[in-house]
């Protein structure tokens, strides 16, 4: 009992990083232009394509992960420049619905270019550590094992190390660097900053960079654990939405706290019910929203006036 | 075409009216020519008439939308949830019940009515983003529901089979025209009670809530309850676009309902241009029927007729363009 509740806590701990990265994303566009990114996770989505496609023609995993990054910034700054950048003064609605029609647009794009057949990584690809499994004998083979005869396979190990690492650079990129300091002014307020001598234009777009990268290392994690669809991006986007909103959308360690309490919920929850997996994740953030719409960590703002 | 029975409004009446017949007529056309070997590539009257009642369909569908993303200015991405409340409240009724369309059309009608107001009671003070993402909360929660919850559909995946098509005096109402009709009455009566309710103090009350909430509030609207009303109207129409294809479809299951029929409902209401009736009509009328068209030419003319299921790219790719170069939608109405 306490041994499989472990277990279950650990994997919504894995899964809980993947969200935080995907909804740092969110909450980073969020916080800058107030525009719900929904391409974002269609951004996560050809992170997880593009890396499938460099690991299939023979790159390395550790090159394959970086220029997948590099790639799905470039993509997002790139959407930025199509899409959004024209509508900065438009109705908000206006960039909403830009955002849903690049999301459509994407994943049938997707859909176009890889088929709707679900992927998975070649096994014989990857870096060796990736493949645990138990012995006929008993032994375990790249995985901890746990009380209760369950295994941490070192895979899921390295996502979530990797999750944190992730954390801590973009912490420091944003209190220590001047980038960070830039985009912080941003967030607080966008025509100051302007007036400041900050050119927002440049920091929108190194924002949609740093939050496409960690999307793309999202993508590929769960392409490592699950499969990679079109359609992945759709369903692990809006719970990682769910995340942001949950944190209090525009504060990153809100995305991080939001993430881990939404990832854990959903395993939690697939224990219960295994349709209404996701469904926990849109139940929470409804409930966060009606409750208190400005998250755990979120500021209180105040109506238009 | 407002209230008004000028010369070219009857005639467009008279062709509407007479779409089925001309259809069909096309058909013996071609049976004639087949005889002299000449094939001019025509897919089909009931294929057409089909086509046309899918299109007709959506524009009930976009119409409803249009009340609250177009005139209390909400984005609802989870209109889908009252089409699905409407399908399958009507399809149990008729397919395990056995009761008759004409009594299950309008208990689906209020049944969606009261899921929107219920919706409505948690969402009336949010706006904008917030709005957004709780509405589709609440679609995808619906969809789960009736994906998951065998009691109630019978069958896995909330797959509802042999619903049976509704029937008068003896004479059934199975065949491709007669939808057509039923869904033309229905779609008049809908669009008919939409611009008595624009043109009256409801829908001017509406319009206000979009463009200055606050303001509106302060010259003594009572937003709450003509957002209510907005959400209940809206709703209605959803459940009776539901009713209509569970007795149009036969079999009807979850997919059918998905997010992404809500995404193609507003791309419908947005590039007709929001807050226009008539805006809305057309872009369903174009989107509605743009999929089938888009398969008919690619197939025929093009060895690529796979790019056909992809028409939720230049969905997207419209919408992206649309809000960039002309948000008011193709018919843009001055406020």
């Amino acid at each position: 009992m306490w041994a499989q509740i472990l277990e279950q806590l650990i994997n919504g701990l894995v899964l809980g990083g993947i969200y935080a990265l995907i909804a740092v994303g969110y909450t980073m566009v969020y916080g800058i232009i107030q525009l719900i990114n929904f391409a974002h996770g269609e951004i996560y989505m050809f992170g997880a394509y593009i890396a499938l496609m460099l690991i299939t023609v023979g790159t390395p995993f550790w090159i394959a992960l970086p220029l997948s990054m590099l790639l799905c910034a470039i993509l997002g700054m790139f959407i930025d420049f199509i899409a959004y950048k024209p509508l900065r003064n438009a109705p908000r609605l206006s960039a909403l619905i830009t955002a849903i029609g690049i999301s459509l647009a994407l994943q049938n794009l997707a859909r176009m270019i890889w088929s709707a057949r679900p992927r998975q990584f070649p096994s014989e690809v990857l870096p060796s550590f990736f493949l645990s499994e138990i012995t006929e004998t008993g032994k375990v083979i790249n995985a901890v094992p746990l009380p209760g005869g369950g295994i941490l396979p070192f895979r899921d190990v390295f996502i979530f190390l990797l999750a944190v690492v992730l954390m801590i650079v973009l912490n420091m990129l944003i209190y220590l660097t001047k980038i960070g300091k830039a985009m912080r002014a941003c967030a607080q307020n966008q025509v100051a900053s302007n007036l400041m001598g900050i050119k927002t234009n440049q920091v929108i777009a190194a924002t949609f960079a740093i939050g496409s990268a960690l999307g793309a290392v999202a993508g590929i994690m769960v392409g490592l654990s699950e499969v990679v669809t079109p359609t992945m991006g759709y369903y692990k986007g809006v719970a990682a939405f769910a995340a942001a909103v949950l944190g209090g959308i525009g504060s990153i360690s809100g995305a991080i706290v939001g993430g881990i309490v939404i990832g854990i919920a959903e395993v939690f929850g697939a224990d219960i019910h295994s349709g209404y997996r996701i469904a926990f994740a849109y139940i929470i953030m409804i409930l966060v929203i009606l409750i208190r719409p400005s998250g755990i960590f979120g500021k209180a703002t105040s109506k238009r006036a | 075409m407002r209230d008004k029975l000028t010369p070219r409004n009857i005639i467009l009446c008279l062709c509407i009216c007479s779409l089925p017949w001309l259809m069909y007529s096309i058909d013996g056309i071609e049976k004639l020519l087949s005889a002299y070997r000449i094939d001019f590539g025509w897919p089909g009257g009931d294929y057409v008439i089909r086509i046309l009642v899918r299109a007709c369909l959506y524009m009930l569908l976009a119409v409803g939308l249009n009340i609250v993303c177009g005139f209390t200015g909400l984005l609802d991405l989870g209109y889908v949830a009252f089409y699905l409340i409407g399908g399958y409240t009507a399809g149990i009724l008729m397919q395990r019940l056995g009761v008759p369309y004409w009594f299950a059309l309008p208990i689906a009608m209020v049944h969606g009515t009261i899921w929107g107001l219920l919706r409505g009671i948690p969402t009336l003070r949010l706006t904008g983003d917030y709005f957004a993402i709780v509405t589709f909360g609440f679609a995808e929660l619906f969809f789960r529901i009736i994906r998951n919850e065998q009691w109630l559909t019978g069958i896995p995946n909330g797959q509802l089979r042999g619903i049976p098509s509704p029937s008068i005096f003896g004479i059934t109402f199975d065949q491709n025209w007669h939808n057509y009709y039923h869904i033309l009455i229905l779609l008049f009566l809908v669009v008919f009670l939409n611009y008595r309710l624009q043109n009256s103090r409801v829908g001017r009350a509406w319009v206000a809530i979009r463009e200055d909430e606050q303001a509106a509030e302060s010259m003594g609207i009572n937003v709450g309850r003509y957002k209510s009303l907005a959400f209940a109207v809206s709703a209605a129409i959803g459940a009776i676009g539901g009713a209509f294809i569970a007795q149009f479809q036969v079999n009807i299951s979850a997919p059918f309902f998905e997010f992404w029929e809500s995404i193609l409902i507003l791309c419908m209401v947005v590039l007709g241009g929001m807050g226009s009736i008539r805006g809305a009509m057309l872009g369903a009328a174009i989107l509605g029927s743009l999929g089938e068209i888009l398969r008919e030419v690619l197939t025929r003319f093009t060895d690529f007729p796979e790019l056909a299921g992809s028409r939720y790219l230049i969905f997207g790719i419209i919408l992206i363009l649309l809000m960039r170069f002309r948000p008011g939608g193709l018919i843009y109405k001055k406020t």
